[in-house]
Protein backbone atom coordinates (compact mmCIF):
# COMPACT_ATOMS: atom_id res chain seq x y z
CA UNK A 1 0.00 0.00 0.00
CA UNK A 2 2.91 2.37 0.84
CA UNK A 3 4.51 1.55 -2.58
CA UNK A 4 1.77 2.39 -4.27
CA UNK A 5 0.96 5.63 -2.35
CA UNK A 6 4.14 6.71 -3.57
CA UNK A 7 4.33 5.90 -7.29
CA UNK A 8 0.73 8.02 -6.95
CA UNK A 9 2.81 10.51 -5.19
CA UNK A 10 5.17 10.72 -7.82
CA UNK A 11 2.44 10.95 -10.63
CA UNK A 12 1.00 13.66 -9.11
CA UNK A 13 4.29 15.53 -9.06
CA UNK A 14 5.15 14.69 -12.35
CA UNK A 15 1.16 16.29 -13.21
CA UNK A 16 1.98 18.74 -11.72
CA UNK A 17 5.18 19.94 -14.02
CA UNK A 18 2.21 19.36 -16.74
CA UNK A 19 3.26 15.83 -18.02
CA UNK A 20 -0.25 14.12 -19.48
CA UNK A 21 1.16 10.88 -19.22
CA UNK A 22 1.38 10.69 -15.78
CA UNK A 23 -1.50 12.84 -15.37
CA UNK A 24 -3.27 9.65 -17.54
CA UNK A 25 -1.87 6.96 -15.19
CA UNK A 26 -2.80 8.87 -11.84
CA UNK A 27 -6.44 8.84 -13.66
CA UNK A 28 -6.30 4.96 -14.58
CA UNK A 29 -5.36 4.26 -10.52
CA UNK A 30 -8.50 6.45 -8.85
CA UNK A 31 -10.71 6.70 -11.78
CA UNK A 32 -13.31 4.00 -10.94
CA UNK A 33 -13.00 4.72 -7.27
CA UNK A 34 -13.97 8.08 -7.70
CA UNK A 35 -16.76 6.94 -10.14
CA UNK A 36 -18.19 4.44 -7.76
CA UNK A 37 -17.86 7.06 -5.19
CA UNK A 38 -19.95 9.35 -7.41
CA UNK A 39 -22.41 7.17 -8.32
CA UNK A 40 -23.07 5.86 -5.09
CA UNK A 41 -23.62 9.47 -3.85
CA UNK A 42 -25.12 10.73 -7.07
CA UNK A 43 -27.15 8.24 -8.47
CA UNK A 44 -27.17 9.11 -12.00
CA UNK A 45 -24.88 8.47 -14.25
CA UNK A 46 -24.59 11.55 -16.34
CA UNK A 47 -23.87 13.28 -12.72
CA UNK A 48 -21.31 10.64 -12.00
CA UNK A 49 -19.34 11.25 -15.11
CA UNK A 50 -19.64 15.20 -14.64
CA UNK A 51 -18.49 15.15 -11.28
CA UNK A 52 -15.49 12.54 -12.27
CA UNK A 53 -14.77 15.06 -14.86
CA UNK A 54 -14.46 17.92 -12.46
CA UNK A 55 -12.57 16.13 -10.19
CA UNK A 56 -10.11 15.31 -12.16
CA UNK A 57 -9.63 18.74 -13.64
CA UNK A 58 -8.81 20.46 -9.83
CA UNK A 59 -6.80 17.35 -9.42
CA UNK A 60 -5.12 18.46 -12.64
CA UNK A 61 -4.82 22.12 -11.87
CA UNK A 62 -4.21 21.49 -8.03
CA UNK A 63 -1.35 18.89 -8.44
CA UNK A 64 1.36 21.64 -7.52
CA UNK A 65 -0.42 22.25 -4.36
CA UNK A 66 -0.70 18.47 -3.26
CA UNK A 67 1.60 17.63 -0.42
CA UNK A 68 1.58 14.44 1.63
CA UNK A 69 1.04 16.33 4.97
CA UNK A 70 -1.93 16.62 2.93
CA UNK A 71 -2.62 12.88 3.59
CA UNK A 72 -2.53 10.25 1.14
CA UNK A 73 -3.09 10.98 -2.60
CA UNK A 74 -6.72 8.48 -2.56
CA UNK A 75 -7.60 10.52 0.53
CA UNK A 76 -6.71 13.68 -1.33
CA UNK A 77 -8.65 12.91 -4.36
CA UNK A 78 -11.46 11.42 -2.63
CA UNK A 79 -12.39 14.08 -0.55
CA UNK A 80 -12.52 16.59 -3.57
CA UNK A 81 -14.91 13.98 -4.69
CA UNK A 82 -17.26 13.94 -1.48
CA UNK A 83 -16.80 17.64 -1.11
CA UNK A 84 -18.21 18.57 -4.80
CA UNK A 85 -20.90 15.46 -4.58
CA UNK A 86 -21.65 16.71 -1.10
CA UNK A 87 -22.27 20.34 -3.34
CA UNK A 88 -24.51 18.95 -5.75
CA UNK A 89 -26.25 17.08 -3.32
CA UNK A 90 -27.18 20.28 -1.19
CA UNK A 91 -27.91 21.83 -4.36
CA UNK A 92 -30.21 19.28 -5.54
CA UNK A 93 -31.83 18.84 -1.98
CA UNK A 94 -32.58 22.63 -1.96
CA UNK A 95 -33.70 22.43 -5.55
CA UNK A 96 -36.06 19.04 -4.95
CA UNK A 97 -36.45 19.33 -1.22
CA UNK A 98 -35.52 15.44 -1.10
CA UNK A 99 -32.09 14.04 -0.88
CA UNK A 100 -32.39 11.44 -3.40
CA UNK A 101 -32.57 11.75 -7.34
CA UNK A 102 -35.91 10.62 -9.09
CA UNK A 103 -37.77 11.53 -11.76
CA UNK A 104 -41.16 11.25 -9.83
CA UNK A 105 -40.42 14.21 -7.36
CA UNK A 106 -43.48 13.32 -4.75
CA UNK A 107 -41.60 9.88 -4.66
CA UNK A 108 -38.56 11.75 -3.52
CA UNK A 109 -40.32 13.21 -0.62
CA UNK A 110 -41.40 9.07 0.68
CA UNK A 111 -39.40 7.92 3.50
CA UNK A 112 -39.80 4.46 1.94
CA UNK A 113 -38.67 5.82 -1.28
CA UNK A 114 -35.49 6.58 1.00
CA UNK A 115 -35.25 3.89 2.87
CA UNK A 116 -35.23 1.31 0.09
CA UNK A 117 -32.72 3.34 -2.05
CA UNK A 118 -30.00 3.33 0.83
CA UNK A 119 -30.72 -0.63 1.44
CA UNK A 120 -30.06 -1.23 -1.92
CA UNK A 121 -26.49 0.41 -2.15
CA UNK A 122 -25.87 -1.12 0.91
CA UNK A 123 -26.37 -4.25 -0.82
CA UNK A 124 -23.30 -3.57 -2.94
CA UNK A 125 -21.01 -2.96 -0.72
CA UNK A 126 -18.55 -5.55 -0.39
CA UNK A 127 -19.26 -7.88 2.73
CA UNK A 128 -15.34 -8.96 3.35
CA UNK A 129 -14.76 -5.00 4.08
CA UNK A 130 -14.39 -3.89 7.58
CA UNK A 131 -18.35 -2.25 7.19
CA UNK A 132 -19.66 -5.72 7.47
CA UNK A 133 -18.40 -5.69 10.90
CA UNK A 134 -19.72 -2.69 12.27
CA UNK A 135 -23.07 -3.16 14.30
CA UNK A 136 -26.03 -1.79 11.74
CA UNK A 137 -26.90 1.53 13.69
CA UNK A 138 -23.20 2.59 13.24
CA UNK A 139 -22.87 1.64 9.76
CA UNK A 140 -26.32 3.12 9.04
CA UNK A 141 -24.95 6.67 10.32
CA UNK A 142 -22.13 6.40 8.84
CA UNK A 143 -23.23 5.89 5.65
CA UNK A 144 -25.53 8.28 5.27
CA UNK A 145 -23.12 10.93 6.45
CA UNK A 146 -20.21 9.86 4.14
CA UNK A 147 -22.05 8.76 1.35
CA UNK A 148 -25.84 10.92 0.59
CA UNK A 149 -23.70 14.31 2.41
CA UNK A 150 -26.05 14.51 5.64
CA UNK A 151 -25.46 16.31 8.59
CA UNK A 152 -25.60 14.81 11.80
CA UNK A 153 -28.95 17.35 12.58
CA UNK A 154 -30.23 16.04 8.77
CA UNK A 155 -29.43 12.31 10.56
CA UNK A 156 -30.96 12.82 13.46
CA UNK A 157 -34.18 14.23 12.16
CA UNK A 158 -34.25 11.64 9.06
CA UNK A 159 -33.93 8.35 11.70
CA UNK A 160 -36.09 10.22 14.60
CA UNK A 161 -32.87 9.83 16.74
CA UNK A 162 -31.65 12.36 19.38
CA UNK A 163 -28.85 14.22 18.21
CA UNK A 164 -26.38 13.16 21.16
CA UNK A 165 -27.03 8.92 19.96
CA UNK A 166 -26.51 10.04 16.39
CA UNK A 167 -23.25 11.36 17.15
CA UNK A 168 -22.22 9.06 19.67
CA UNK A 169 -22.84 6.32 17.02
CA UNK A 170 -20.87 8.13 14.39
CA UNK A 171 -17.56 8.58 16.79
CA UNK A 172 -18.09 4.52 17.90
CA UNK A 173 -18.07 3.59 14.18
CA UNK A 174 -14.70 5.52 13.67
CA UNK A 175 -13.41 4.21 16.69
CA UNK A 176 -14.53 0.37 16.08
CA UNK A 177 -12.90 1.05 12.26
CA UNK A 178 -9.76 2.17 13.18
CA UNK A 179 -9.17 -1.12 15.39
CA UNK A 180 -10.15 -3.15 13.03
CA UNK A 181 -7.84 -1.36 10.60
CA UNK A 182 -5.23 -0.88 12.60
CA UNK A 183 -5.27 2.74 12.36
CA UNK A 184 -5.17 3.78 15.77
CA UNK A 185 -4.12 7.36 16.38
CA UNK A 186 -0.71 6.93 19.00
CA UNK B 1 -5.84 21.53 28.48
CA UNK B 2 -6.35 17.67 27.73
CA UNK B 3 -9.96 17.86 28.29
CA UNK B 4 -10.46 20.19 25.89
CA UNK B 5 -8.50 18.47 23.43
CA UNK B 6 -10.91 15.29 24.11
CA UNK B 7 -13.92 17.59 23.27
CA UNK B 8 -12.66 19.10 19.87
CA UNK B 9 -11.05 15.55 19.31
CA UNK B 10 -14.99 14.04 19.51
CA UNK B 11 -16.16 16.80 17.00
CA UNK B 12 -13.11 16.04 14.97
CA UNK B 13 -13.86 12.96 13.93
CA UNK B 14 -17.62 13.88 13.06
CA UNK B 15 -16.23 16.99 10.94
CA UNK B 16 -13.52 14.16 8.85
CA UNK B 17 -16.89 12.75 8.21
CA UNK B 18 -18.86 15.98 7.00
CA UNK B 19 -21.56 15.88 9.40
CA UNK B 20 -20.41 18.46 11.57
CA UNK B 21 -22.68 21.19 11.70
CA UNK B 22 -24.56 24.31 13.18
CA UNK B 23 -22.55 25.97 15.41
CA UNK B 24 -20.32 23.73 16.44
CA UNK B 25 -19.34 23.25 13.10
CA UNK B 26 -18.41 26.43 12.86
CA UNK B 27 -16.67 26.24 16.56
CA UNK B 28 -14.50 23.15 15.20
CA UNK B 29 -13.96 25.32 12.04
CA UNK B 30 -12.86 28.32 13.45
CA UNK B 31 -10.62 26.26 15.99
CA UNK B 32 -8.95 24.98 12.61
CA UNK B 33 -8.58 28.25 11.66
CA UNK B 34 -6.55 29.18 14.81
CA UNK B 35 -4.11 26.73 13.41
CA UNK B 36 -4.53 23.83 15.88
CA UNK B 37 -1.93 21.07 14.68
CA UNK B 38 -3.17 18.67 16.59
CA UNK B 39 -6.35 18.49 15.42
CA UNK B 40 -5.40 19.22 11.84
CA UNK B 41 -3.68 16.05 11.96
CA UNK B 42 -6.25 14.28 13.94
CA UNK B 43 -9.24 14.83 11.17
CA UNK B 44 -5.97 14.25 8.61
CA UNK B 45 -5.64 10.63 10.13
CA UNK B 46 -9.64 10.29 10.60
CA UNK B 47 -9.91 10.36 6.94
CA UNK B 48 -7.79 8.09 6.17
CA UNK B 49 -9.60 5.75 8.07
CA UNK B 50 -12.74 7.43 6.47
CA UNK B 51 -10.91 5.42 3.09
CA UNK B 52 -12.45 1.92 4.33
CA UNK B 53 -16.00 3.10 2.96
CA UNK B 54 -15.29 4.21 -0.97
CA UNK B 55 -12.94 1.41 -0.75
CA UNK B 56 -15.97 -1.36 0.24
CA UNK B 57 -18.11 0.10 -2.54
CA UNK B 58 -17.79 -2.41 -5.84
CA UNK B 59 -16.00 -0.54 -8.16
CA UNK B 60 -17.25 0.95 -11.35
CA UNK B 61 -15.41 1.50 -14.45
CA UNK B 62 -16.17 4.86 -15.99
CA UNK B 63 -16.91 4.86 -19.65
CA UNK B 64 -13.94 5.46 -21.76
CA UNK B 65 -15.43 9.31 -23.06
CA UNK B 66 -15.01 10.74 -19.53
CA UNK B 67 -11.04 10.54 -20.17
CA UNK B 68 -11.17 11.52 -23.67
CA UNK B 69 -13.44 14.41 -22.78
CA UNK B 70 -11.19 15.46 -19.64
CA UNK B 71 -8.74 15.75 -21.90
CA UNK B 72 -10.20 17.56 -24.12
CA UNK B 73 -10.57 20.18 -21.81
CA UNK B 74 -7.01 20.38 -20.65
CA UNK B 75 -6.15 20.42 -23.88
CA UNK B 76 -8.71 23.27 -25.20
CA UNK B 77 -8.64 25.56 -21.71
CA UNK B 78 -5.00 25.13 -21.57
CA UNK B 79 -4.69 24.75 -18.14
CA UNK B 80 -1.33 24.73 -16.54
CA UNK B 81 -0.92 22.78 -13.52
CA UNK B 82 0.06 24.94 -10.54
CA UNK B 83 3.79 24.05 -10.88
CA UNK B 84 3.86 24.83 -14.40
CA UNK B 85 2.59 28.50 -14.14
CA UNK B 86 5.23 28.44 -11.04
CA UNK B 87 8.08 27.90 -13.53
CA UNK B 88 7.08 29.65 -16.19
CA UNK B 89 6.11 32.90 -13.90
CA UNK B 90 4.47 35.76 -15.71
CA UNK B 91 3.85 33.95 -19.35
CA UNK B 92 0.74 32.20 -18.58
CA UNK B 93 -0.82 35.29 -16.84
CA UNK B 94 -1.09 37.06 -20.16
CA UNK B 95 -3.17 34.82 -22.11
CA UNK B 96 -5.86 35.42 -18.79
CA UNK B 97 -7.63 38.45 -20.33
CA UNK B 98 -10.44 40.92 -18.76
CA UNK B 99 -11.19 41.41 -14.90
CA UNK B 100 -8.96 37.81 -14.28
CA UNK B 101 -5.94 39.76 -15.63
CA UNK B 102 -6.34 42.80 -13.65
CA UNK B 103 -7.18 40.87 -11.13
CA UNK B 104 -3.59 38.93 -11.03
CA UNK B 105 -1.72 41.83 -11.84
CA UNK B 106 -3.19 43.15 -8.69
CA UNK B 107 -2.27 40.65 -6.74
CA UNK B 108 1.27 40.55 -8.10
CA UNK B 109 1.69 44.06 -7.32
CA UNK B 110 0.36 44.13 -4.04
CA UNK B 111 1.32 40.56 -3.04
CA UNK B 112 4.22 40.90 -0.72
CA UNK B 113 3.32 40.03 2.82
CA UNK B 114 1.69 36.74 2.75
CA UNK B 115 2.17 34.82 5.76
CA UNK B 116 6.26 34.37 4.19
CA UNK B 117 6.88 33.31 7.64
CA UNK B 118 4.79 29.67 7.23
CA UNK B 119 4.28 29.68 3.50
CA UNK B 120 7.10 29.95 0.43
CA UNK B 121 5.30 33.14 -1.28
CA UNK B 122 4.97 30.73 -4.63
CA UNK B 123 2.75 28.55 -3.12
CA UNK B 124 0.66 31.79 -2.26
CA UNK B 125 0.74 33.24 -5.45
CA UNK B 126 -0.19 29.77 -7.12
CA UNK B 127 -3.57 29.62 -4.66
CA UNK B 128 -4.72 32.95 -5.41
CA UNK B 129 -4.60 31.78 -9.41
CA UNK B 130 -6.52 29.08 -8.92
CA UNK B 131 -9.04 30.61 -7.04
CA UNK B 132 -9.02 33.67 -9.79
CA UNK B 133 -9.50 30.54 -12.19
CA UNK B 134 -12.56 29.38 -10.69
CA UNK B 135 -15.28 30.77 -12.55
CA UNK B 136 -17.19 30.62 -9.03
CA UNK B 137 -14.77 32.92 -6.86
CA UNK B 138 -16.44 35.61 -6.28
CA UNK B 139 -14.32 39.21 -5.82
CA UNK B 140 -15.78 41.64 -3.20
CA UNK B 141 -14.19 45.70 -2.53
CA UNK B 142 -13.63 45.73 1.89
CA UNK B 143 -14.80 49.39 2.73
CA UNK B 144 -13.03 51.10 5.77
CA UNK B 145 -15.07 52.00 8.43
CA UNK B 146 -14.95 53.08 12.50
CA UNK B 147 -11.47 54.05 13.64
CA UNK B 148 -9.86 52.96 9.95
CA UNK B 149 -12.21 54.71 7.02
CA UNK B 150 -9.04 55.16 5.10
CA UNK B 151 -8.83 51.29 5.02
CA UNK B 152 -9.32 49.35 1.93
CA UNK B 153 -9.13 46.02 0.64
CA UNK B 154 -10.53 43.23 -1.62
CA UNK B 155 -11.65 39.72 -0.28
CA UNK B 156 -11.86 36.52 -3.14
CA UNK B 157 -14.04 34.28 -2.07
CA UNK B 158 -14.71 30.96 -3.12
CA UNK B 159 -17.68 29.09 -1.21
CA UNK B 160 -15.61 25.92 -1.13
CA UNK B 161 -14.09 27.76 1.66
CA UNK B 162 -10.84 29.14 0.45
CA UNK B 163 -10.67 32.98 0.40
CA UNK B 164 -7.84 35.72 -0.08
CA UNK B 165 -7.77 38.96 1.80
CA UNK B 166 -5.63 41.80 0.70
CA UNK B 167 -5.81 44.74 2.92
CA UNK B 168 -3.87 48.49 2.29
CA UNK B 169 -4.23 51.94 4.34
CA UNK B 170 -5.16 49.64 7.44
CA UNK B 171 -2.57 50.71 9.95
CA UNK B 172 -0.48 48.15 12.15
CA UNK B 173 -2.33 46.31 14.79
CA UNK B 174 -1.59 47.71 18.28
CA UNK B 175 0.23 46.04 20.61
CA UNK B 176 -2.05 42.89 22.17
CA UNK B 177 -4.42 43.47 19.16
CA UNK B 178 -5.00 41.30 16.21
CA UNK B 179 -7.47 42.08 13.09
CA UNK B 180 -9.32 39.21 12.79
CA UNK B 181 -10.85 38.12 9.59
CA UNK B 182 -14.99 37.13 9.86
CA UNK B 183 -16.89 35.78 7.23
CA UNK B 184 -20.97 35.74 7.67
CA UNK B 185 -23.67 33.96 6.43
CA UNK B 186 -27.35 35.14 6.20
CA UNK B 187 -28.76 34.98 9.53
CA UNK B 188 -25.35 33.10 11.05
CA UNK B 189 -23.03 34.11 13.76
CA UNK B 190 -19.73 35.44 12.78
CA UNK B 191 -17.32 32.86 11.85
CA UNK B 192 -13.20 33.61 12.48
CA UNK B 193 -11.02 32.35 9.34
CA UNK B 194 -8.42 33.75 10.25
CA UNK B 195 -5.94 36.63 11.66
CA UNK B 196 -4.36 39.41 8.75
CA UNK B 197 -1.42 41.31 10.01
CA UNK B 198 -0.33 44.53 8.04
CA UNK B 199 3.10 45.95 7.57
CA UNK B 200 4.46 49.74 8.21
CA UNK B 201 2.96 50.67 4.89
CA UNK B 202 -0.71 49.38 5.85
CA UNK B 203 -0.16 46.48 3.40
CA UNK B 204 -1.11 42.74 4.43
CA UNK B 205 -2.94 39.73 2.94
CA UNK B 206 -3.60 36.45 4.13
CA UNK B 207 -4.83 33.28 2.46
CA UNK B 208 -7.67 31.02 4.05
CA UNK B 209 -8.01 27.56 3.84
CA UNK B 210 -11.34 27.25 6.08
CA UNK B 211 -14.43 25.08 4.86
CA UNK B 212 -17.64 25.63 3.11
CA UNK B 213 -20.09 26.86 5.38
CA UNK B 214 -23.49 25.53 5.08
CA UNK B 215 -25.22 28.83 3.41
CA UNK B 216 -23.26 31.32 1.28
CA UNK B 217 -21.40 33.82 2.87
CA UNK B 218 -23.69 37.43 2.72
CA UNK B 219 -20.34 40.24 4.11
CA UNK B 220 -16.84 39.89 5.35
CA UNK B 221 -15.29 41.90 8.08
CA UNK B 222 -12.13 42.80 9.95
CA UNK B 223 -12.52 43.37 13.53
CA UNK B 224 -9.80 44.76 15.88
CA UNK B 225 -9.61 42.15 18.74
CA UNK B 226 -8.09 41.47 21.73
CA UNK B 227 -5.31 38.69 21.23
CA UNK B 228 -5.92 35.39 21.01
CA UNK B 229 -10.40 36.63 20.36
CA UNK B 230 -11.74 34.38 18.19
CA UNK B 231 -14.71 33.02 19.43
CA UNK B 232 -17.05 36.10 18.27
CA UNK B 233 -16.28 39.63 17.09
CA UNK B 234 -15.85 41.86 20.21
CA UNK B 235 -14.31 45.05 19.01
CA UNK B 236 -14.28 47.87 16.36
CA UNK B 237 -14.81 46.74 12.47
CA UNK B 238 -12.35 48.28 10.27
CA UNK B 239 -13.48 46.75 7.60
CA UNK B 240 -16.59 45.69 5.49
CA UNK B 241 -17.53 44.05 2.86
CA UNK B 242 -20.68 46.54 2.57
CA UNK B 243 -21.04 50.19 2.67
CA UNK B 244 -23.41 51.24 5.39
Amino acid sequence: MAADSNIAVQLIQRAAAQDREAFSQLYDRFSSLVFSLAMRMLRAQSDAEDLLQEVFMQVWRQAGSYSQERGSPEAWIINIARSRAIDKLRAIRRRDKSFILTDDPAAAESPDNVESAVGESEAKLAMNSALANLPEAQRRVLELAFFSGLSQTEIAERLAEPLGTVKTRMRAAIQRLRVMLGTQAA
Amino acid sequence: MAREHEHWTEQGEIFALGALDGREGEDFEAHLAAGCAICEAHVRETRETLSVLHRALKPINPPGAVKTRLFDQIAKDNVVPIAAARTKQIAPWRKITGALAAGIVGIVIGGTYYRLHYEPRHTVYSAVINLLLDPVTRDHTLFGTGPTTQAKGRFLWNESGEGHIFATNLPTAPEGKMYAVWTIAHNSAPRYVGTITTDANGQGGLHINSTRSEKPIETFAVTLEPQGNTAAPSGPMVLVSKQS
